[in-house]
Parts: structure tokens; C-alpha cells; sequence
């Protein structure tokens, strides 16, 4: 121990560190940065309203009156977290992290309560005001088309859509007139959320029941592993498709049976992580001394069996954007209308059985890198978790 | 006579993530015919890759030998081509490893994996190459070896697998044995089996062992000569009688008196302070002056411009200056005793020669069945 | 918990501060998708011993003869088949939940393995602070200078408190634990081979501060080794296991110069002594240790004997038996030892078909072996 000034790190922050050394993790973060970038600052992007418009003398933001809760919750979300997890390191994490649930569930609750969107959106207005010459000046996103905006203006019957892409429509339009690069960048917003929320569900079930299997072994244990073999031989794909078909589509019951059909992984691992863990010395040593068995669990176990969970959710969010590509690409995932890139591809394959290489490739060069990027994220987890292949200090 | 093995100014490094480390320095040792070699040291000095650098087994990279000699029977091992080497691992030099449970393939049987190296080496057929097998089964004192040699490794307790390493290493007849730990891992009663095993059967084949070990009983008990390593160097090499008689290396001294003795009514261990230090941060000059007595006691009665203040192990300590700017080299101090101190008497006139130690130990343990029974059939039998 | 105050000034010259009688563990053998029970394990099956204030029981034994089932069954982190502990006169396997957390803290344990016996997500202040804590023995700016003094106390710097497990080398992560186990002031430590995994300059380092340790505060220990030579040094009174069961007992020193039980002697003479020059000669026990879970029947060391091998020659036909030839399964079911000659392995038959008590032999009181043949 000479002269040594190693700054302390905990495990997982070392372990954390070499993950994001890693290149190849790294690109995928840059990618899951760009895709969660779009996600939130969407309405920014692509837009048929103007950011801000001086009509009239009168400056006002197009953009900002047809917000909607989910915009509005976004923002504020994000705005949030670079602010606490950023700018207040100083704090304790766990009060830290007491804060931002507080924020979320407020935000979500005000949102839904007074952001109220213009029921009917006709998308043309600031485009026939700026025609008539009403509009003095205007900033408008980069993309000036909102996903849902089918061109209504422009309607020329001798150019049927879809459009293929060109000047205005950089990737082109799908058959109902809307911008494809919009609807791109709209879709990142489910792509982020079917793989956050499914996964999210999937981990609080999977370490719940499995932290109960292990944690009371016996018959808890025993009931806990039919439980897990028996939704293990369910094939989420056929539920969805059997879901879908006989109820309306919603993208948040998507979600939860996802969520609810891939915990089994989960549990299975914290099960045996705790069992493992339980015979650990130190967790015998944290018995001995009196500590309560529910907070050695709580305190000692769990943090040591979740690092590895890490991994698991990485691969997770990876099959869970599959998942909703297929389903959306059978035309049976989200309404008509939202954005999507699964529903994208499926409009690839146009009326007459004619290819349009725009709607196939931008999506689908799209899923296979968040996929892909997911993955490479959790490859580097792994690595840096295996103590086997961490030298010994 | 002429050495079997002769290593002359081994340097290994391995790069690391942390930059180079050198867990080989300037090591010279040789070995003999017959001859048991003990190599000692705390771990992490630096003995395991010197074996496995006598039969290029380090992994490279990371490792490398940067330089030196290892001349068996007069070749040099370093300077052989991959091919060359393939045919002296396992037919002339051989080697066990420390842990019995993962040196052996758990999906193939016994027999298959000590034919396929009688095979490999021998050139002979399948059938002769299992009487072989069969043969160097029952040598390792394996009961049944017809049957047991379709046995796989988990059948079989630590101790018979560290047996089947020994029958699969001295099934070519080598003419140099490396033992790494072998005993390690097992309990006393089935050490003094193994090692009793490894005495008779090199009293048989006449071959060299290079032991290496932690244990100064089972070196005691074993070795000819001895090489004692600290900090990737060998910092004291002699006979074994010389070496528990006379150790002239604070070091060995240090060891020696550290270990409790069965009989011995010291009421408090000697220690060596510290620990042992990591090759990613070897102290400067000798190695050894942090932990070092000698050079406390001696700074003690120095002139103060000879000596150093110096933090260790959150005490502070004066060394002799000379410890921490120079590092000794082995000299020999006396006839077949090397050793690498500065503050030995005679060290300053002591000549740098290779250290050669040919010597073969006179009293040879017996460890026998019926000495016990005969000892306790005295006067405690009914 | 009026009656386990901590001692304060003289404590009675000899204390018995934990008593074991008659502690059996059995750990069930499950197989079938049902897992139903098909044996036991009876990986310890009668051990009877006690240590007094301030002194030291040494237990040894061969790998997998149920020292660490022993002391962790003490402790409570396995549960006893059968049998009592006593704490201080009390028993303590009649202690319940919060009862039982509270007595926990006079009861430590010290691991052989430095490296998974903290744990890696904890500063080492987390760690010793943790137990103080939560037994309401310290908190706060207290609980932090507590730490602080025994770290100093095991001979670490007291900085070390914000940092994690993986920084430091063995032997200071067992200094570490050591500080762990302090931390609640105990009376009885259990250091289940606490320097087998040290390199040998460093096993001496911690050997004194344990005993430097219980001196200062009378700690009684129960130690664990398959190192004879560091027990003998180490012990007021040493205890040696075979599968399961203590076959000898004895003063440190009286079990050392006269051992009565043929396994003590030959445990003793195996160790390998650091003198090129042995006094001894020595003896090689035939075979391994046998399975816990299917012990042979009568005297369990009979199969590797030498003892009773050696009386069976002057005993007549009647009182013998040959046991099965080598290399063929006994009739133990295990394989027969597998050095030495090809004469007919004859024993005593009293050896294979009686147990043999543990009783009191010729010598110091309280020398106690299990052995037909010695007195
Ligand atoms: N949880 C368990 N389940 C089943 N068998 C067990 C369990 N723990 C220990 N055993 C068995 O009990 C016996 C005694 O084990 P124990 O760990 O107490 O041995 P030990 O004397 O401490 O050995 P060592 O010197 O290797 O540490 C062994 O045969 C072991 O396999
Ligand atoms: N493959 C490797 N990569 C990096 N360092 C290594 C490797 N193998 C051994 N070392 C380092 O070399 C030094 C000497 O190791 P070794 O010879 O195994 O010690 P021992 O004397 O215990 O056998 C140690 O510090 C070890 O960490
Ligand atoms: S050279 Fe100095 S420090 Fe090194 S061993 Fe000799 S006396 Fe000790
Ligand atoms: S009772 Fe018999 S078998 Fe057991 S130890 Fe004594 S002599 Fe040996
Ligand atoms: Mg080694
Ligand atoms: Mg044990």
C-alpha cells in the first residue's frame, strides 16, 4: 500500500467504467444518445406547426399549442434528469433518485390534467396562412411535417402516393402522404418506449418474484418455479398476435405483455443469484452479526445479484423492439396512424405487390441498428461483469 | 557433472493493462540428474512463470521472454522453433499443475487423455499405448487400474486425480519433472501420499523434479537444492541442508523463523512486516527493504548520512541508503550458497557466478506404514 | 438480554463461555423430481466439547470431516439436527428472532477466504460500522471513530474506511474481517481457517494479532486448521475430527508428545517438518478419507488403520477379520487403500463391528480418544 491515491470506486462504477470504454459500447450509446435525442425533442424536429410564428403582429408558438402530455411530459422528464443526475452529483443518489420519481409522477399527473392539444389537427394551416401571406415570420422545425400530416394540400392525382424520396420528402412519403423522415423520427418515441417500459415490467416481476423464491427458499420457492416454468412455455409472440386480433390495438397493452411474457428469464436468475448469494461469506458474516435477514437481502444481496440483471435488460430491450417491429410489420401493432417503424416496413410491400425501397430500407436500417446497439451495450455489460475475465484488482 | 537444466538470466514480461510487469528478473537456476530442486516463494514471486517459461507455455502475449538462456541437456529451449518444442513438452520435460480438479478434461476418460499423450510421443498403437497407460496407472499406486482407466476425472477424489497427472506426466518417461504446488490443494495425509509417490518413483526413473512449492516442510522433506524467490528474482540458492542451517538472506531467515514449528514453545511468532509487493510496484533498489530487518537493525547503528527515512506499511522506517538505491546481485557467498544481499560479510568479495548446486541430500525421509505401526504397537497396544 | 451483559472488570477465572453437547448436523441427500430425502450427509454426528474465557479449542481434521459444519452450526447460519449449545449457561438454540439477533453479536466468525467474506459493493467503514449500528452500539460521527480505532487496532490505516474490498491485498482484507468481528465486542470467535489462504509471511501477522487480540479482551476462540503445527502453536486444547465425530482430545501439548487415537499420529507425523535433518520417521496413511454420507461401520477410521492391522497379527483368528481384497470395493463400499503390500488386509473385528466411545486414556485428565487398542 504504498503512497497509493486510487480514487475509491465502487464494483459497479468500475464496472460501469469499462463498459463505456469500450468502443463498441460506446457507439452503441451514441446511437440509443441520437435515437432517444429524436425521441424527446420530436415536436422540435418534425413538425407541420411552426416552432414559433410572428402572425400579426403577434408572436406565438404553433408547436408549443399542440403539445400533447406526452410532449410536454418528455421535456420536462429530461430536463429533469440532466439537472439532478448532471448538475446535482453532490447529493446523495438515493435522494437523488426519491426526487426524480417525485417529478415524473407529477409531471405525468399535471400533464394529463391541463395539457389539452387542439382536438382536430389541420395540419395545412400555417402552410395556406404562409401562402396568403398572413405569416411575417416564421421558424420552422427542420422537417416542417408532423407524422400524421397526409399533405392534404398538396393532393395531385397525376402523383399518386407514396413518393419516392426527393427534395422536399428527403426519404419520401408512405401511401397516405405523410413524411417519412417525420415519421422516422416520431417513431424513435415507441422504439425507446416498448423497449424502456416492456423491460421495466419484466425486471420489477422478474427480481420480485424471483427475490421471493429465493429469499424464502421452501415451498414459496417450489410455487414460484411452476409459476415461472408455466410462463415460460407461453410464446409471446402468439399472445400478442391473439391479444391484438381480438382487442383494440394499444400500444401499452403491447407493452405490458411483453413485459408480462419475458420476466421468466429474470426471475430464474435472481432466484439463483440469491441462492448463490446466501451461502457468500460475507452475507453469513452480515447474519452473524445480528443484521435482519430482510436487510441483508435488501442491503447486502440484491445490489449484487442486479448488476448482472444489467446484461439481461440490455438483450431485453433488444427483443422487445423486435417484438413490436414484428407485430407492427403484421399490421398488427399500433393504430392506424401512430409512428412506427415496424408499421413502416409493412407498408414496403405496396397494393400491387411492388416494392418501395424507401419504406423497407430507412426502417429497417433503423430497427437492425437499435437492435444491434442494445446488444453491443449488452455484451460490454457482460464482459465487465465476468469476474473471469476482470484481473483480480 | 553437467546440469540437466540450466536457466540462465531468464527475463519474462507480461504487459498489462496497467503497463509492463516483469514477473521474471535475471532468474538463474540450474538442475541435475536426479536431482530435486525445491523453488520457494510467497505467491505472485514469480515461480509459476518460470516454469511455465522452461516449456514456452506462457501465454504470449501478454508475456514474452524478453531474454536469457534455458539450456536443457545443452540446447536452448528459448531458441527452439514451436515444432522442436511440441516434442520435448511432455516427452522429456513434463510437468503437474497445482490444481487436480481443472487440469484434467472432464468429458474424456482417464486412460483416453494419458493414450493420447503416450500416442502423441511414443508413436506406438492404441493397444500397446493402453498397457502403457494401465502400467504408469498402477506405478501412481492407482488399485484396479483396468477398470479405473475408464473412469472420467469427477469420479475420482483430489488426491487420485493428482495421482492420474502424475501417471499422464510419467507415462513418456521425462527426464525432467515441474511440479507446480502439487500438493497445494490436498490435505497433509494425501500429501505425504503424493509426495512419498513422487520419492520413489525418481528413485526408480532417476529423473530430475523441479518442486515448487510454499511449504519450507515439504521442502525440507524433498529437495536437494533450493531456490528461494522474492519479487520475481532468486534471492538465495543452496543445498538444503546449507540453506535451513545456515540461510544468509534476510529473507530466508525471515521465512524460516515465521513458520510455527510442531514442538516449538514460542508464545509469539517473528513476523515479517508488510506484505508482499505487487510487481506493478516494486520498491527500488532491493526489492526486499521495505520489509527487511537487517537493514532496520543495521541503519540503527549507521552514520546518519548512510541511512534513509522511508513510509512503510504506515510506519515509519530507517534503511541503509545502499538497500534502497542498489539492488544486489546473486553472489556466491560460500561454495554452492548463492545469495543477493549487500549486507552479507562476505558479499563484497564474493564473485557473480551462474549458481550451480549439484548436490544430492544424504538423510532421505521414509515415510513408511510400518514405522507407525510399529511405534504405536509399543507399549499402547492391548 | 439482562443476563448476556457484557463483562465488565475481572470475569471469573474460567468461564465456560460455550458449551456444545452432543451437536449433530445432517444435511439431507435429494434426489427424484421430487426431491425426496434418500440419506444424510451426517457431515457432523456427536461433537461434544466447551471453551472456557480466554482460551482457545484448535479442531482439525482432513477436508470435508465438518469443522466449518461445526463452527457455523454454533453460530446458527446452519441449523443443528439435534444437540445444544450453551452460551454462557444458556442455550442458545432457544433464542428466537429478535431475541436471537440480539444475543448474535457475542458470537462472531472469521472466514478463510478474504476474498468473497466482504462484500465488494461496501466502503470497508460500511463494513465494520454496519453491526455496530445495527445493535445501536454506535452511530454516527461515534460509529465512524469506532471504526477508525479498530482499524488501527488490526493494524490498518484508519483512511482505509472509504474504500472497497477489491483495493486491498489478503492478508489486509483479513485484518478487515478481523475488524468485523471486533466490532460487536464478542466472546467467542469462530476463525474457521483464518490463514490458510495467506502466504506464509503474512499466516504469522495474523496469528499474532489474534492472540494479541485475545489477551486484550479475553475472546475465546474455536480454531479451525488442517495445519497442525499452527493449531499446536495457536491452542490451550486441541480437538481432532473424522467424518463427523471428534475421535481424540487433549491439552495442546499432551495431545502432541503422547497422541492416543492412531489418526492423531499419523495426521501429526505427516506434516512435513521444516528440517532437512527429521528425527522422525514417518508414516504414510493408506487411502482417503471415506464419504460422510455412507461412513463405514464400526471404528469409521478402520479401513485406513495401521493400528488395528498391526494387533490383528497377535490376535487370535476369532477376533479378526480380513477385510476385502485391494482394489475391489469393501465392504464399507469404499475402495480399499492402495498403497502398500498384498497381504490380507486383517483387522480387529471388535474395529468393524462396534463403535468405539470416546473416553478418558492413560495420561493428562482429560485426554479423551475413541480407540479399542490404546488406553
Ligand atoms: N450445505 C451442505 N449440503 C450438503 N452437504 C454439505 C453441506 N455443507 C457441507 N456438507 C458436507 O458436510 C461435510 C463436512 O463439510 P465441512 O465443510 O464442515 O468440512 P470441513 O471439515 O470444514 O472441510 P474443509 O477442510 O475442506 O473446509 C462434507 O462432506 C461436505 O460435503
Ligand atoms: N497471464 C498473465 N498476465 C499478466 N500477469 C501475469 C500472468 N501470469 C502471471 N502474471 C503475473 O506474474 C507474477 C508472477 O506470477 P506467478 O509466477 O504465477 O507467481 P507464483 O510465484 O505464485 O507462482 C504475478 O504478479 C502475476 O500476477
Ligand atoms: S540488501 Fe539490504 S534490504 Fe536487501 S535484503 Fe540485504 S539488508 Fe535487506
Ligand atoms: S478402534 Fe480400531 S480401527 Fe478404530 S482407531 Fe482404534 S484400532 Fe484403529
Ligand atoms: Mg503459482
Ligand atoms: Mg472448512
Amino acid at each position: 500500500m504504498r503512497d497509493e491515491r486510487t480514487v475509491p470506486r465502487s464494483w459497479l462504477a468500475r464496472a460501469m467504467l469499462d463498459t463505456v470504454g469500450k468502443t463498441s459500447a460506446r457507439l452503441g450509446l451514441i446511437w440509443i444518445s441520437v435515437i432517444a435525442f429524436c425521441a424527446v425533442f420530436a415536436p422540435f424536429l418534425a413538425n407541420s406547426y411552426p416552432i414559433l410564428v410572428k402572425m400579426n403582429g403577434h408572436w406565438s408558438s404553433p408547436m408549443a399549442q399542440h403539445f400533447t402530455p406526452t410532449d410536454v411530459t418528455l421535456l420536462v422528464v429530461t430536463f429533469a434528469a440532466i439537472v439532478l443526475f448532471v448538475f446535482l452529483q453532490r447529493f446523495r443518489l438515493f435522494a437523488r433518485l426519491s426526487a426524480f420519481a417525485a417529478i415524473v409522477v407529477l409531471t405525468i399527473t399535471l400533464s394529463l390534467l391541463f395539457v389539452h392539444p387542439p382536438l382536430t389537427n389541420v395540419f395545412e394551416q400555417y402552410r395556406d396562412l404562409a401562402k396568403s401571406g398572413d405569416v411575417q415570420w416564421a421558424l420552422d422545425a427542420p422537417i416542417p411535417y408532423s407524422p400524421g400530416d397526409h399533405l392534404r394540400d398538396q393532393f395531385d392525382p397525376d402523383r399518386p402516393h407514396p413518393w419516392s424520396p426527393n427534395s422536399a420528402h428527403r426519404m419520401g412519403t408512405d401511401q397516405f402522404g405523410a413524411d417519412i423522415s417525420s415519421h422516422m423520427i416520431h417513431a424513435c418515441r415507441v422504439a425507446m418506449a416498448v423497449g424502456f417500459i416492456s423491460t421495466g415490467i419484466a425486471m420489477f416481476i422478474g427480481i420480485f418474484i424471483g427475490g421471493l423464491m429465493g429469499y424464502f427458499v421452501g415451498l414459496v420457492d417450489l410455487l414460484g418455479m411452476r409459476l415461472v416454468e408455466i410462463f415460460g412455455a407461453i410464446p409471446t409472440l402468439y399472445l400478442l398476435l391473439a391479444f391484438v386480433s381480438v382487442f383494440e390495438r394499444n400500444i401499452y397493452v403491447i407493452m405490458a405483455i411483453i413485459g408480462a411474457t419475458s420476466w421468466v428469464g429474470n426471475a430464474r436468475f435472481v432466484r439463483a443469484e440469491f441462492l448463490k448469494l446466501r451461502g457468500q461469506d460475507f452475507v453469513q458474516a452480515a447474519i452473524a452479526s445480528g443484521l435482519k435477514l430482510r436487510s441483508v437481502m435488501f442491503r447486502h444481496v440484491l445490489p449484487n445479484a442486479l448488476a448482472p440483471l444489467l446484461v439481461s435488460a440490455s438483450f431485453g430491450i433488444a427483443s422487445a423492439i423486435l417484438a413490436e417491429s414484428v407485430l407492427s410489420f403484421l399490421g398488427l401493432g399500433l393504430p392506424v396512424g401512430e409512428a412506427s417503424w415496424g408499421a413502416l416496413l409493412n407498408q414496403a410491400v405496396g397494393a400491387g405487390g411492388a416494392f418501395q425501397w424507401w419504406l423497407g430500407t430507412y426502417p429497417g436500417i433503423a430497427i437492425f441498428l437499435t437492435v444491434f446497439a442494445y446488444n453491443l451495450i449488452g455484451e460490454a455489460l457482460r464482459d465487465a461483469l465476468d469476474p473471469k475475465l476482470r484481473g483480480a484488482g | 557433472m553437467t546440469p540437466l537444466l540450466e536457466i540462465k538470466n531468464l527475463n519474462v514480461a507480461f504487459n498489462t493493462e496497467r503497463g509492463q510487469i516483469r514477473p521474471v528478473r535475471d532468474v538463474s537456476m540450474s538442475i541435475f540428474p536426479g536431482q530435486t530442486l525445491a523453488v520457494v516463494g510467497e505467491s505472485g514471486c514469480g515461480k509459476s512463470v518460470t516454469a511455465l517459461s522452461i516449456l514456452r507455455l506462457i501465454p504470449q502475449p501478454p508475456g514474452k521472454i524478453l531474454g536469457g538462456q534455458i539450456l536443457f541437456e545443452g540446447r536452448d529451449l528459448v531458441a527452439l522453433r514451436e515444432e522442436e518444442m511440441q516434442r520435448v513438452r511432455g516427452k522429456e520435460i513434463a510437468m503437474i499443475f497445482q490444481e487436480p480438479m481443472t487440469s484434467l478434461n472432464p468429458v474424456y476418460t482417464i486412460g483416453d487423455q494419458i493414450v493420447e499423450a503416450v500416442k502423441l510421443h511414443q508413436g506406438v498403437t492404441s493397444r500397446e499405448a493402453y498397457q502403457i497407460a494401465e502400467q504408469s496407472l498402477n506405478d501412481v499406486g492407482i488399485s484396479d487400474p483396468h477398470r479405473r482407466i475408464h473412469e472420467y476425472p469427477h469420479q475420482m477424489s483430489g488426491g487420485m486425480r493428482q495421482r492420474v497427472m502424475i501417471a499422464m506426466a510419467l507415462s513418456c518417461r521425462p527426464k525432467l519433472l515441474i511440479a507446480d504446488e502439487p500438493t497445494t490443494a490436498l490435505d497433509v495425509t494425501i500429501q505425504a501420499q503424493i509426495l512419498e509417490l513422487l520419492r520413489k518413483l525418481q528413485r526408480e526413473t532417476g529423473m530430475a523434479i523441479m518442486l515448487i512449492t510454499h511449504d519450507l516442510g515439504v521442502v525440507a522433506e524433498n529437495a536437494d537444492a533450493v531456490a528461494v524467490m522474492y519479487a520475481s528474482r532468486v534471492v538465495e540458492t543452496a543445498t538444503v541442508e546449507t540453506l535451513f542451517d545456515q540461510p544468509q538472506h534476510p529473507y530466508t531467515e525471515g521465512l524460516f523463523r515465521s513458520v510455527p514449528k510442531l514442538n516449538e514453545n514460542a508464545a509469539r511468532l517473528t513476523t515479517i512486516p508488510g506484505s508482499v509487493p505487487n510487481p506493478a510496484k516494486f520498491p527500488s533498489g532491493c526489492k526486499f527493504h521495505p520489509r527487511c530487518a537487517r537493514t532496520r537493525k543495521l541503519a540503527a547503528s549507521a552514520p546518519a548520512d548512510q541511512t534513509t527515512e522511508l513510509k512503510s506499511g504506515g510506519e515509519i522506517i530507517r534503511v541503509l541508503t545502499r538497500c534502497v538505491n542498489e539492488e544486489p546481485e546473486l553472489r556466491e557467498i560460500q561454495p554452492r550458497q548463492w545469495a543477493a544481499c549487500h549486507q552479507i560479510a562476505s558479499y563484497n568479495s564474493a564473485k557473480v557466478t551462474p549458481p550451480v548446486v549439484d548436490h544430492k541430500r544424504e538423510v532421505t525421509t521414509e515415510h513408511s506404514t510400518e514405522a507407525m505401526q510399529l511405534e504405536a504397537a509399543k507399549g499402547q497396544t492391548a | 438480554m439482562s443476563a448476556f451483559e457484557p463483562v465488565t472488570k475481572s470475569p471469573p477465572a474460567t468461564e465456560t463461555i460455550i458449551d456444545v453437547r452432543d451437536l449433530r448436523t445432517y444435511f439431507p441427500i435429494r434426489k427424484g423430481i421430487f426431491s425426496h430425502t434418500v440419506g444424510y450427509v451426517k457431515a457432523v454426528d456427536g461433537v461434544t466439547f466447551s471453551v472456557d474465557r480466554g482460551k482457545t479449542l484448535g479442531l482439525v481434521g482432513e477436508s470435508g470431516c465438518g469443522k466449518t459444519t461445526v463452527g457455523r452450526t454454533i453460530l446458527r447460519l446452519i441449523p443443528a439436527t439435534s444437540g445444544e449449545v450453551l452460551y454462557r449457561g444458556k442455550s442458545f438454540f432457544g433464542y428466537h428472532g429478535e431475541e436471537l439477533r440480539k444475543l448474535r453479536r457475542h458470537m462472531q466468525i472469521i472466514f478463510q477466504d478474504p476474498m468473497s467474506s466482504l462484500n465488494p459493493r461496501m466502503t470497508i467503514g460500511n463494513i465494520i460500522g454496519e453491526p455496530m449500528q445495527v445493535h445501536g452500539i454506535a452511530k454516527g460521527r461515534e460509529r465512524d471513530e469506532r471504526v477508525a480505532q479498530l482499524l488501527q487496532r488490526v493494524g490498518l490505516d484508519p483512511s482505509y474506511a472509504l474504500r472497497y474490498p477489491h483495493e486491498f491485498s489478503g492478508g489486509q482484507r483479513q485484518r478487515i474481517g478481523i475488524a468485523r468481528a471486533l466490532s460487536l465486542s464478542p466472546d467467542f470467535i469462530v476463525c474457521d481457517e483464518p490463514v490458510s489462504a495467506l502466504d506464509v509471511s503474512i499466516q504469522s501477522q495474523i496469528l499474532n494479532l489474534l492472540q494479541d487480540l485475545q489477551q486484550e479482551f479475553q475472546i475465546s476462540y474455536l480454531f479451525i486448521a488442517h495445519n497442525l503445527a499452527v493449531v499446536e502453536h495457536f491452542s490451550d486444547e486441541v480437538a481432532v475430527m473424522y467424518l463427523g465425530r471428534i475421535v481424540e482430545k487433549a491439552a495442546s501439548r499432551e495431545l502432541y508428545s503422547n497422541p492416543k487415537h492412531p489418526y492423531t499420529m499419523a495426521l501429526l507425523s505427516a506434516v512435513p517438518e521444516p528440517d532437512p535433518r527429521p528425527k522422525h520417521k514417518r508414516i504414510v496413511l493408506q487411502g482417503e478419507v471415506p464419504s460422510p454420507s455412507n461412513p463405514p461401520s464400526g471404528c469409521p477410521f478402520h479401513p485406513r488403520c495401521p493400528l488395528t492391522r498391526e494387533a490383528a497379527k497377535q490376535a487370535s483368528d476369532t477376533d479378526t477379520v480380513v477385510l476385502a481384497p485391494k482394489g475391489s470395493m469393501a465392504t464399507n463400499g469404499h475402495p480399499l487403500p492402495v498403497l502398500g503390500n498384498e497381504k490380507p488386509d486383517r483387522v480387529l473385528r471388535k474395529c468393524v463391528e462396534q463403535m468405539p466411545p470416546l473416553e478418558q486414556k492413560q495420561g493428562e485428565p482429560g485426554h479423551i480418544a475413541a480407540c479399542w487398542v490404546t488406553k
